[in-house]
């Protein structure tokens, strides 16, 4: 099965080595880099989910992100409600409008429906810049408060990053409980015979709006709790590059795996970040343009050796050695 | 109201000018193996579209046990019982074996997004009971150890098995096979005769879509014959073999 149980002993471990991390280091720099991964990856998990399962080619997922930060920043910036119910609140708006936008939308197919998601980015940025009084225009929105509970503030790296990974495994697990189960079996079928689908008894239009709602509310959730860590939003954070990041990242993980698209979040930041550290000094003045060639020459170069991405590489080769060792075991016999 | 199993009445289907099927009228007996033959183009895979509502007829009544369902989305026939299998086995690449059997429980199942999801135990539970109706379907057709496999190390044969086992896992009343023999070998075509005779047995009425007129002959009820987009004839395998019609249909018209 291409989906198998999430907790093997491996899964474990890493998710003993993520709890472990802030107690080994207290440099917030590997922290703040760390939410960011797990932010990054609860976004790219979802948009996985549409492209590589379902079938959909949705390109609006920065866009549900913004706005899930938007709403959850403006809400708490005016103190309408608090942060917390913020969060709520901006997962409840992104349901709304992505329920009310994917139902005509989603008919549309493969590139027609990556043109019009993709118009559904460009005029959502651009509106969140035009709305200047509003949204604090293209300078931002600036004096969002921490994110509070009562009257429990989150305010550390340690604080947020144990949010965000919760938030991320969290979204993680879910998705996996779906995908092997009764629905997600149905939203896996309609990308490889539609009609067959269909005759089995899948209402297509029914799964195909439920997981698009579902994975745009992960990426609002996502957005609200990075509009809080951050304190800052901005339109241009949540356009075009976004987008090519989570692209980037799906095509280093691999998204046929679940768990592939968080391994190229991780893949992804963590390379930027030593590109910066490194290169910075060697090129000091061009820092976005550096990261554009090297992520160009390492996605060619991946495309070329391990087209299914690392997790799918890493499938491949755990595959073959336990075949290499049953075949051994059976000689031996 | 109508009181056949299933009948059709007055089908029309039109594709841009052409007419696929014209004035279609028949019934299917209940219990009863029907085969729908006719030459290439004759309209018999639009009909099991039109009947399973992969898309809908033009004008004409489709009844199945009372109700007519001409029309209807695909998933709300399914769900009423009416299983097919495709001529090109339109088997779900990406899953295995047990999964393409586990898809066909789907009409018959209920947990929702949210059940499923969070792993509550009726999701959990209704898992489990799709695994082992998919495994006993499975075992039907004898592909049981195959279950983990990918559809594509499996070889025609039993691709063709595997779409009938995950038809038969939506628990028909009647079931549809498109050309379920086309490109078997003589001892597989044998060993599907069985299993049809078994489903028989079982209550599951039977219509077969096919070419091969021997298999044909020797395991029909009843034949209905199709020639571009027209019933030319009907009847028991022996009247439709003597058919003028018929013939002319297969073999050409006579030349003076």
């Amino acid at each position: 099965m291409i989906n198998k149980p999430l907790l093997s002993p491996l899964s474990w471990i890493i998710i003993a080595m993520l709890i472990a991390l802030p107690f080994i280091t207290s440099s917030s720099y590997i922290l703040m880099v760390m939410v960011f991964v797990a932010i990054h990856g609860t976004l790219a998990i979802g948009m996985a989910i549409l492209l590589e399962h379902a079938g959909i080619f949705s390109l609006a997922h920065p866009t549900w992100f913004g706005i899930g930060a938007y709403v959850a920043g403006i809400l708490s910036v005016r103190q309408i409600v608090s942060p917390s119910f913020g969060v709520a609140f901006s997962a409840g708006v992104v349901a709304l409008i992505s329920y009310l936008i994917g139902a005509p939308i989603l008919r549309l197919r493969g590139y027609y429906l990556a043109c019009a998601t993709f118009a559904l980015l460009l005029i959502v940025e651009m509106s969140l810049g035009q709305l200047g009084s509003l949204t604090g225009g293209y300078e931002g929105l600036m004096g969002i408060p921490p994110l509070s509970v009562g009257t429990f503030t989150v305010k550390t790296d340690t604080q947020y990053y144990f949010l965000s990974w919760t938030l991320c495994l969290g979204c993680l697990w879910f998705l996996s409980n779906i995908l092997n189960s009764r629905v997600g079996r149905a939203i896996r079928s309609f990308r490889d015979s539609e009609v067959a689908s269909r005759s089995m008894g899948v209402d297509i239009p029914k799964y195909k709006l439920q997981i698009f709602v579902l994975t745009s509310v992960m990426a609002a959730i996502a957005g609200s709790i990075f509009c809080f860590y951050i304190r800052f939003t901005m339109p241009g954070m949540f356009g075009f590059p976004l987008l090519v990041e989570l692209l980037t990242m799906i095509v280093i993980g691999g998204g046929r795996t679940l768990y592939g698209p968080l391994l190229g979040s991780f893949i992804t930041i963590w390379l930027r970040e030593l590109i910066h550290l490194y290169l910075g000094k060697i090129f000091p003045v061009m820092k976005a343009e550096v990261d554009a060639i090297f992520f160009g020459i390492i996605i060619v170069l991946i495309l070329i050796f391990i087209p299914q991405g690392f997790a799918g590489g890493l499938e491949r080769f755990f595959h073959s050695r336990s075949k290499a060792f049953a075949r051994f075991q059976r000689a031996g016999k | 109201m109508n009181n056949s199993f299933f009948e059709v009445i007055g089908l029309c289907k039109n594709f841009g000018g052409i007419q696929a099927l014209n004035d279609i009228n028949f019934f299917i007996e209940k219990e009863k193996i029907t085969s729908l033959i006719g030459p290439n183009g004759a309209g018999k895979t639009t009909f099991i579209n039109l009947v399973t509502g992969i898309f809908p007829p033009d004008k004409g009544k489709i009844y199945f046990r009372g109700e007519n369902i001409a029309g209807l989305s695909a998933h709300l026939i399914a769900s009423k019982g009416i299983g097919r299998t495709f001529q090109l086995e339109e088997l779900f690449l990406s899953m295995t074996v047990l999964e393409n059997v586990m898809m066909g429980c789907h009409a018959r199942t209920r947990s929702g997004l949210f059940r499923c999801g969070f792993r509550i135990s009726s999701a959990r539970k209704e898992e489990n009971f799709i695994r082992e109706e998919a495994m006993g379907h499975l075992q039907l057709v004898g592909l049981e150890k195959k279950f983990s496999h990918p559809i594509s190390a499996l070889p025609l044969g039993e691709r063709k098995l595997v779409g009938i086992a995950r038809a038969l896992a939506m628990k028909p009343k009647l079931l549809l096979l498109d050309e379920p023999v086309g490109g078997l070998a003589a001892h597989e075509i044998e060993k599907l005769i069985n299993l049809f005779f078994m489903l028989l047995e079982k209550g599951i009425t039977l219509l077969i879509v096919e070419h091969n007129m021997p298999f044909v002959m020797s395991i029909s009820h009843r034949i209905i014959v199709l020639d571009g987009g027209s019933k030319i004839g009907e009847g028991f395998p022996e009247e439709v073999k003597m058919n003028k019609k018929v013939i002319e249909a297969y073999l050409g018209k006579e030349v003076y």
